[in-house]
This record gives structure tokens, sequence and C-alpha cells, in this order.
């Protein structure tokens, strides 16, 4: 909202200049958008002499009074205890009474009084001509273009008290009817911009006794449009609805100076005022007269608010006690009246002020309302900083947050870096992470691009595009870690943890010879962060998207498959235009079925870390390699070693897996360090032999197994 | 003749091109030969001196002779100990780092906001990201026609999801989450104020951090994703002050302890009264500067008393209870702290971003 420093002076004798006054109501809610000096310009003839400039005021929803000069006054005064001088009660703000009755010249129907519940009209004898110099460069100088006389005053008194209001040509009306009624399907309409807009049953319209010759509370239309060869106009000046206006604004994607008002709350008294301002204008302008009774269609009348506030709820929302003149100076100084009376009678913690809510003041609704207006004018600088003690011991917080900051800190001392992508994620480009089943992918309705179009399944497409912008810039060692939220249509939202690593194994250093990232790598992350949660992680082989064959692996947590892990299948890489000799090694895990999965470890086996007392006997070492058959998998090895474990033995190790010379086709040779451990003496050579030949007969047995 | 305080001005610059031992043999021999030494010259000629002199002259160069004879064994030992060891190391070689990952920007603020307010009595506590409309708008006193609907311009889901499978009180079934099913991405994380005084009574102090969504097209200062910390605190006689109170405590530990703080009045549907946060700018300490834009401020959050509406929307007593909320943007804060001139940085998660970060 621009406000002319020189108009606002019409309302209130400003104590300040423009920048102080502008800062002073940035403190009152009124945030400042600009403030830039006025080149000299006419000057109305009731104005002293002083210096110009406008003030751009950002008005926020709740504040639909001060989308206008008078309530932007009304502020000003309050702030700087200053007499407001109210319309009618000084040069300049001239206010012709009318009376009310019924015209001969127009008839007013409403017909729609959910969506107008008051619509007020008056007919004017004019000629249509230029406006005076000073009333011209008022207007520019609140930001709108100057057209002639008649439109110019409706302007005028927009801005001034912010009442929206608008002239037909009379003669151009069928039947000489205004009637506020909803839009038939299909009815058209040309607006006063020149569109032709198609109507529905939505949206109000003022139509003649023939068509529709405004969308109400919206624009005009061009059929009824005041021109240079009009000579009598009827000004209507009414309150629709705010939902109404909102809705038709949106529908019609059309958003004017007086929608704006409207659908925020217009005043419903305020319609009769702009009349008899516009009446007065007329007159002082020299732009005609009005003629005959001023029509008042008041189908709903509205009842007066009063609400009580409460001295003890004042100070108790406040933090302050704020003597009884201020409170009134404040209420009087906005328009409030206030009752001081039944203070007297009431019990102590009842007492306070009833107080009459203006029209206006749309926003104000309850008695928080009314704390704010004092609080605001009181000054929020003049409350004291208190720190409240606490009325109960804290809260604890949510476990998911420390849970998180465990796995995070694991990671980043494992030289990960930690990246926040997108939850959002193309749809396409998910579909290539054999995440495509359009059952369980949750879409976008109204996404900003097709960039965006899907919130995502998985980290991993993500990140891997992380590790692409990265590798497009030089990079070839990027290490990435992400923790956060996924999301899919039969399991809702979920928190996971995804890694991406690829090149270097290691950082680079001048003493050793590079490796590249491998499997194991990844799978060490991943047995690193479970075991930091109290879980240890199987892996079984998989051939899933997106995951190269051969290098694949489901993640499996007491039985139940919690995450991925394995080498980006090299097609998907190469659609991301990154090098066809970079393994990427991705994995991801589920970290609310990891908690869930631990929780069920404490509930079945509580006080799991329970201090074992030291070995007090030494321990016995055996190394085995074994040749087997390729296909059979480690664990399974180690599995059947554990499963008839012999006394003694406290634990089993692989240390090399050798294909090659010296070992028949398909077969492995696996070396394992065996440990024998007795709690009660010294173990013999005999004893662990006698342990390493049942290991031995067993895998033989077992798995055909033969040592080397 | 040479003097005695002349030749020592002579040998110790002498003493001072010595580099190695054998340089050191050289002086010495110069100096302290029985025969043709420096010395041993200065010595035949005080003999021939008058015998008045002799005394004083023969103790001068006595002295002398005692002092190069220190002053090169003090040498010899500088050279021993300065002498190379047979397989030493080349101490200036880089040293073998342990891998260390740099902490996302965003998470470093967060952490250090989650210390303060813990600290300080607070709760942390996550809400979900994909809401329903009642805890987004509705219970926060934005009814479908209210007009601050349009000052959030929301992402909604195509199609209703299940609600969250984990939630800060355990794991949900299958059953509770198709109960509740989420239709957007929420706007802020307000709506966790309504999750969490739907399941709690007062009094309540929680800070509710996490990811939040506008339909914003990324640019220099927007982006579609960007995460607030929420901040709820309810009980008995809770005012404005006590508010004033917790964010100057906050803000002071946060950015600079001679940090000050201006309260503007401002709109928010779900705080009554409501207020905007600028905090005195730590750059130029108020006075105007590039950062502040020579305001000598920076505005820094959102904030309010809560709307009884919001308290009868959670089925609380708005007589017993008052409380205040605030919402900041993590973004902001980092930016703000680190410079970061482009809010895009963030989620481009490029090393040369990342790696400027503190470990
Ligand atoms: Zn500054």
């Amino acid at each position: 909202m621009r406000i002319p420093l020189g108009w606002l002076r019409d309302f209130v004798d400003v104590d300040l200049d423009a920048r102080a006054l502008a800062d002073a109501l940035a403190m009152r809610g009124f945030e400042t958008a600009s403030v830039d000096p006025l080149p000299a310009s006419p000057q109305p003839p009731w104005a002293k002499p002083a210096a110009d400039a406008v003030i751009d005021l950002e008005i926020t929803a709740n504040r639909p009074d001060c989308l206008s000069i008078l309530g932007i006054a009304r502020e000003t005064a309050t702030m700087r205890s200053l007499a407001l001088r109210l319309l009618g009660t000084a040069p300049g703000l001239e206010r012709k009474r009318l009376t009310a009755g019924e015209s001969d010249a127009v008839s007013v129907t409403i017909e729609a009084p959910d969506l107008c519940p008051r619509y007020a009209a008056v007919v004017a004898e004019v000629t249509i001509g230029p406006s005076p110099a000073w009333l011209a460069a008022r207007l520019e100088a609140a930001g709108v273009r100057s057209i002639n006389n008649i439109v110019d005053i409706t302007n005028y008194v927009l801005m001034e008290i912010g009442q929206p209001t608008h002239a037909f040509d009379l003669e151009r009306l069928d039947g000489r009817a205004l009637r506020i009624r909803r839009a038939r399907a299909g009815e058209t309409i040309t607006t006063l911009d020149g569109m032709a807009r198609t109507l529905d049953p939505e949206i109000l319209v003022i139509a003649d006794a023939e068509r529709a010759q405004a969308v109400a509370g919206v624009m005009g239309g061009g059929h009824s449009e005041v021109a240079s060869g009009t000579t009598r106009v009827v000004f209507e000046s009414a309150y629709f609805e705010p939902t109404g206006v909102r809705r038709t604004s949106k529908r019609l994607g059309l958003m004017t100076e007086a929608s704006a008002r409207f659908e925020r709350g217009g005043d419903v008294n305020a319609t009769i005022v702009a009349l008899e301002r516009i009446a007065a204008l007329l007159e002082s302008i020299g732009a005609g007269r009005v003629v005959g009774p001023l029509v008042d269609r008041c189908p709903v009348p509205r009842s007066v608010v009063r609400i009580r506030l409460r001295r003890q709820r004042l100070h108790d929302l406040l933090g302050v006690d704020v003597e009884d003149e201020e409170v009134v100076r404040i209420f009087e100084g906005l328009g409030f009246a206030t009752s001081v009376e039944w203070l007297l009678e009431v019990a102590p913690e009842q007492a306070g002020w009833d107080v009459t809510i203006p029209s206006f003041r749309v926003d104000v609704k309850r008695e928080a309302d009314l704390v704010e207006e004092i609080g605001r004018h009181y000054g929020y600088d003049r409350l004291p900083a208190v720190f409240p003690a606490p009325q109960a011991p804290p809260a604890p917080s949510d476990p998911r947050v420390a849970r998180d900051e465990h796995v995070r800190r694991i990671l980043l001392a494992a030289g990960l870096n930690e990246a926040v992508t997108y939850t959002f994620v193309e749809r396409g480009g998910q579909e290539a992470f054999g995440l495509g089943d359009a059952a369980e992918v949750v879409g976008i309705a109204n996404p900003l691009s097709g960039k965006f179009d899907v919130v995502r399944r998985s980290l991993l497409p993500g990140l891997v595009e992380a590790v692409a912008h990265n590798r497009r810039h030089e990079r070839r060692d990027i290490r990435l870690f992400e923790i956060g939220a996924r999301f899919s249509a039969s399991q809702g939202e979920n928190h996971a943890v995804a890694i991406a690593w690829t090149g270097a194994g290691a950082d680079p250093h001048w003493s050793r010879s590079g490796r590249d990232v491998d499997f194991f790598d990844v799978k060490g992350l991943v047995e690193q962060v479970a075991g930091a949660l109290g879980l240890s992680v199987t892996c079984e082989p998989t051939k899933t998207a997106p995951l190269a064959a051969g290098r694949a692996a489901t993640i499996v947590v007491d039985g139940a498959q919690v995450g991925a892990i394995g080498q980006i299948d090299p097609a998907i890489a190469a659609a991301r235009d990154l090098p066809s000799g970079d393994a990427i090694y991705v994995a991801e895990l589920d970290l609310d079925a990891l908690w869930a999965a631990r929780l069920v470890r404490e509930r079945t086996a509580p006080g799991t870390t329970r201090v074992a007392s030291l070995p007090r006997y030494p321990s016995v070492v055996r190394d085995l390699s074994l040749i087997v058959d390729e296909r059979l998998p480690a664990s399974t090895v180690r599995g059947t070693i554990l499963a008839h474990a012999p006394e003694g033995l406290v634990d089993v190790e692989f240390f090399d897996r050798y294909q090659g010379e010296g070992i028949p086709d398909a077969h492995v040779s696996l070396s394992l360090r065996l440990t024998f451990r007795s709690p009660e003496r010294t173990l013999t050579d005999a004893d662990v032999q006698q342990g390493v030949d049942a290991v031995l007969g067993r895998l033989g047995e077992v798995h055909g197994a033969v040592q080397r | 003749m040479v003097d005695a305080a002349h030749l020592r001005a002579q040998f110790l610059a002498d003493l001072d091109g010595v580099a190695s031992d054998r340089d050191l043999q050289v002086v010495r021999d110069r100096y302290l030969a029985r025969k043709g030494g420096l010395v041993a010259r200065l010595l035949k000629e005080i003999a021939g001196t008058p015998a008045a002199d002799r005394p004083r002259l023969g103790q001068q160069a006595n002295a002398l002779k005692l002092d190069i004879e220190a002053n090169i064994a003090a040498r010899r030992e500088r050279l021993a100990a300065d002498r190379p060891v047979a397989g030493a190391i080349d101490v200036t070689l880089p040293g073998r780092r342990p891998a260390l990952g740099h902490r996302h920007p965003l998470t470093i603020v967060r952490a250090q906001m989650e210390a303060i307010f813990t600290r300080l009595g607070f709760a942390v506590v996550e809400g979900p990201e994909a809401e329903d409309e009642f805890h987004c708008f509705d219970a926060l006193n934005m009814p479908a026609s209210h007009p601050a609907r349009d000052m959030q311009d929301t992402l909604y889901l195509a199609g209703s999801m299940r609600g969250e499978a984990w939630t800060a009180t355990g794991p949900r079934s299958a059953d509770e989450q198709a109960r509740d099913p989420r239709t957007l991405l929420r706007t802020h994380t307000s709506s966790m104020q309504v999750r969490y005084m739907q399941a709690h009574e007062p009094p309540i102090r929680i800070v509710v951090p996490g990811t939040v969504y506008r339909r914003d097209n990324p640019d220099l200062t927007h982006s579609p994703m960007f995460h607030q910390m929420e901040g709820l605190l309810v009980g008995e006689r809770i005012s404005l002050a006590d508010l004033k109170g917790v964010l100057l405590t906050f803000a002071r530990e946060m950015f600079a302890p001679s940090s000050r703080l201006r309260f503007r009045p401002s709109f928010f549907p779900y705080t009554e009264p409501s207020a905007e946060v600028d905090i005195s700018c730590w750059a130029c300490e108020g006075a105007g500067c590039a950062q502040c834009k020579r305001t000598g401020w920076l505005e820094i959050l959102g904030c309010g008393m809560v709307h009884p509406a919001v308290f009868e929307a959670v089925g609380y007593d708005a007589e017993r209870y008052t409380g205040f909320a605030w919402g900041m943007g993590i973004e902001r804060i980092a930016i703000l702290k680190y410079g970061v001139e482009d809010i895009r940085l963030f989620f481009d998660n490029d090393l040369r971003f990342l790696e400027q970060f503190p470990i």
C-alpha cells in the first residue's frame, strides 16, 4: 500500500519525517517495502506546504482496513498520540449527507443475499472530463493511473478510506436495473481489461435487466463503462462476502484493488460513507452532483460486536501491567469504544473492559486479538524478557533424533560426507532404479516441473545424482551418505540411511599404492552401523535393480530384510554420464526397521550389555585352509562350524579366499583362523588338535571340504 | 701488534661460518695450533713488549685462549646434535589422517540449535513430512477458505498415502497407517505442534526440527524444500515476556553474547499476538553493513502466543493454558552464519562446498 505523506496529512498532523514514520510503523506491524521522495506536484488548496514522500507498506492479510490512507492515519495517530481527523470534520475531508429512499431512476435488487449482505447505490448527473491536477497527482503517487474525473473519484475514495466503489453508465443499463445475482452457467462478460470471461453460478455479478454488467467485487464490465459521453451514472458501494470474492478472483485468475480488499473483509458500514464522500467530491471538483435518494439494500443487518478484555488476561499474555489509561487511550485511538462501567462491579479476575469492535476491524474476533492491539501500541520493545521457570521436568526427546545422530557420527568417522538431496525426484529417474511400481510410487499432484514429480521411494537416485554432480566437477573419489525420509503408498513415510562410494577405497597417501572401493568397504560400513545399534547383519545375494548382478545383496537382520547393498548397475551409471570405468558402490538401510529390531532384542534379551570377566587362561590359535566348492558361501561354512562347535572354540575368522593355481576348477581355498580357549584351564595341544579335527571332520562330511 | 679483542671478534666471525666438523677443525687450527696458531703468535708478540705491560696483556691472551676453546667445544657439541641419524624419516611429509567426513552445514546448524534448546529444557521431537490438511492447516486456525492458505503454496500428493510407519512413540501397525492418510507435503513444522499437543498434556517444551516444502521454483533465495525448527512452550500464565526471554537466551548462545532482539508485530493465523524477530547484526554490531543491508538488523524468525483456536483444536483448555511458538528457517541461519550466497548450494552436495565446513 503506497501512502503519500501529503495525503496522510489530511487526516493527521504527522510529526515525523517519512523515514522515521516508516520505521515507527514497522514497529506497529507495518513493514516498509520502500520510502521514496516525491517530486513537487500540484497540491490541493487545503494542503500546507511540506516535503512529500511516499511510503510503500506491506499490509498483512489480517488488516484490510489498512489498505487505505485513513487506516494508516489511524495507526499513526494512535502511535504518536495525535488527533485523527475523520471524514466530514476538516477541509479536504468533506462528506455530503445523503437521504435514504427509493430511487425512480434505478431499481436495485439483491437476489443473492448470502454473497452480498449490503448494497447501496446513488445516481448522479456528471460531466466527464479530466480530474484536477492535485487529484491526479495524488492518485499517481498512490500508484493509480488517472482516467477521468468520475473513475478517479472512485479510485480516490478507494485509496482514501479503502472502500471499493464502481460507477456504471446509467443509460447503458437495460431496464435501469441493478440485479445482484449469481451468474448463469455459461454467461459471458467482457471486463474493463478487455478480456471476455465465461462465468458460472458460483460467481456473483451485478446485472441489468438482461446481462451481467460487472463481476461483483472484482471488476466492472466494458458495456456500462463510464466514457466521455456519459451524463448519468449510478455509483455502487457494497459489502460482498469475502469467501465469494476470493473464490471468484481465483476462478477468473483476476486480482484487483477491489478484490484484494473484499476478500480480506470489507467494512459493512463504509458502503454509505463512501457514497457520501463521492457526493462531496463530485461537487468540490465540479464533476457533477447526486440526484435522488441513496438506495440502501441491507437485507442482513450486522450486529455490533463487543468483546470483554480482562485486565488479568492482558497481564498474563503480555507479562506486564499496562496502565488503565494507556489501555483506553490505545483502544479509542484505534476506533474501539470501551466501556468501564462493569469494570467496577465484577470480581477482580473478571475486571476489565467491554470493547466495542468497529466494523472496519474484521480481524478482531476474540480477547487475544484485543491483547495484541494493546501489545502492539504499548510496544513489544517495552516488554521485559523473562526466562520461564520449568513447570514440569523436561520430556524425553524423540529417540529417532539420537539414533540418526549416532549413525551420522559413525559414517562421518568413516570419512563419508553428509549430503542433503531433494525429497522429490523425477519419476523416470526413479524407475531406472527399479522403483517404478505404479502402485507404490506416490506422485505430486501439482509438481513444479517434471524434474520433481514424485516423492522418493529411496534415497539412492538422489545420492547417485550427487555423485554424478561431483564427478562432473573433477572429483574422482566421492563418498557420500544421507539420512532422510522416503515414501511409498503401502509403507507410508520411513527414515533410511543411504551410502554411495566411488573411487579410492581409502584416502590416497604417499606411503601406499591406492585401491578402489569394493563391495566389502560398503558392507563394512553397513556392519558398523548395524553393530552400533546392537545388531548384526547378514547378506544374501540378489539380482534386483539398481544393482549389478553378482555384486548385489539384500541386508537381513533377524530374518527381516532391512536394505540392500552392491554396485550400481553400470548401465544406470552410464545413463548419468558417469565414466564407464567408475564403480559406484551403494547401500541403503531402513533405520526404522533396524530400530524396531533393536527394540525386539531389548525386550527379549534385556540388559544385553553385561561385562564378561576377562579370560584367565591363554587362548590358542590354529589356521586352516580348506578347499570347497566356489558356490559355497563363507557364511555357510562358518554356520556349520558354529552349529557343532567343539569344546573350547571361541572364535572363527576368515582371513583369506583364494582361487587360481593349485586349486581345482570351480573350487576355492578358504583360510580360517580358529581360536580356542577354556575358562577353566590352559588347553593342551592335544585338546586343540581334537577340536580342529572335529571341525575338519564336520566340514568334510557336510560340504566335502578337504584341507589344503 | 694485533690485540686480544680484535682477535676475538675475528674468531667469532670465523666460527659463524662453520657448517661441519671439518670447518671447525680448520678454525681451531688457525687460532689454537701450537705452531703458527694466531693465539700462539700473539703470545710470542707479548714477550717482546715492555715488562710493565706484559702481565696485563698475558692475562688477556690467556682469557682469549680459554674463551676460544670453550666456544669450539660448544660448537662441536651442536654439530654432533645436528648430525642426521642413519635411517631417519622425513618428518615433513604429510601424515596419514584417519578419514573424517564433513557434516552438512544444515545439520551443523540444526545440531547447535538442538543442543541449546535441549539445555534449556526442551525435548527435540520429529514429525512426519507427509501431512494431512487438518494438522497442517485446519488445526492451526487456517480453514479451507482462509486467505492465509494462499501464503503457503502447498505441494499436494497425488492421491493419499498411508501415515508414517513410525512415530516418536514407536512403530505403527499397518492398520494405524491406513487410518491416517496423508495428502500433502507439510509447509511448516508447525503441523507437529498439533500432533504433539494431541498426544501430550501441558506443560510442554519442545522443538521440532525438520524438512518442509513450498511450491517455489528454486532460485538464489528460494527452494521448494528447506528446513525449519519449530518451538512450542505451553503452560500456565506463559506470556510474551517469557517468549522474549527464551528467544534472547537462544540468540545470545547461537550468535553473539551481545545480541539484541527486536520484536515487530506481525500476523500468523496460529498465533495472537504475533511478531517477527530481528537480531542485531553481529558483523557490525548494529551499526549497519552489507550483511544487514545497512539496517543493523537481520530477520531470523516468526513467533507469537499460541492462538486460542489452536488450543481448542487440540482439546486444551484455552483459559487455563497459554503458550508461545516460533519457527525459524535453518537455511536462513546457515546462510547468515556462513555467508552462503545461493540457497541451492545446500542441495547440490558439491564436495567443494561441503568440505568448507568444520569437521
Ligand atoms: Zn550489519
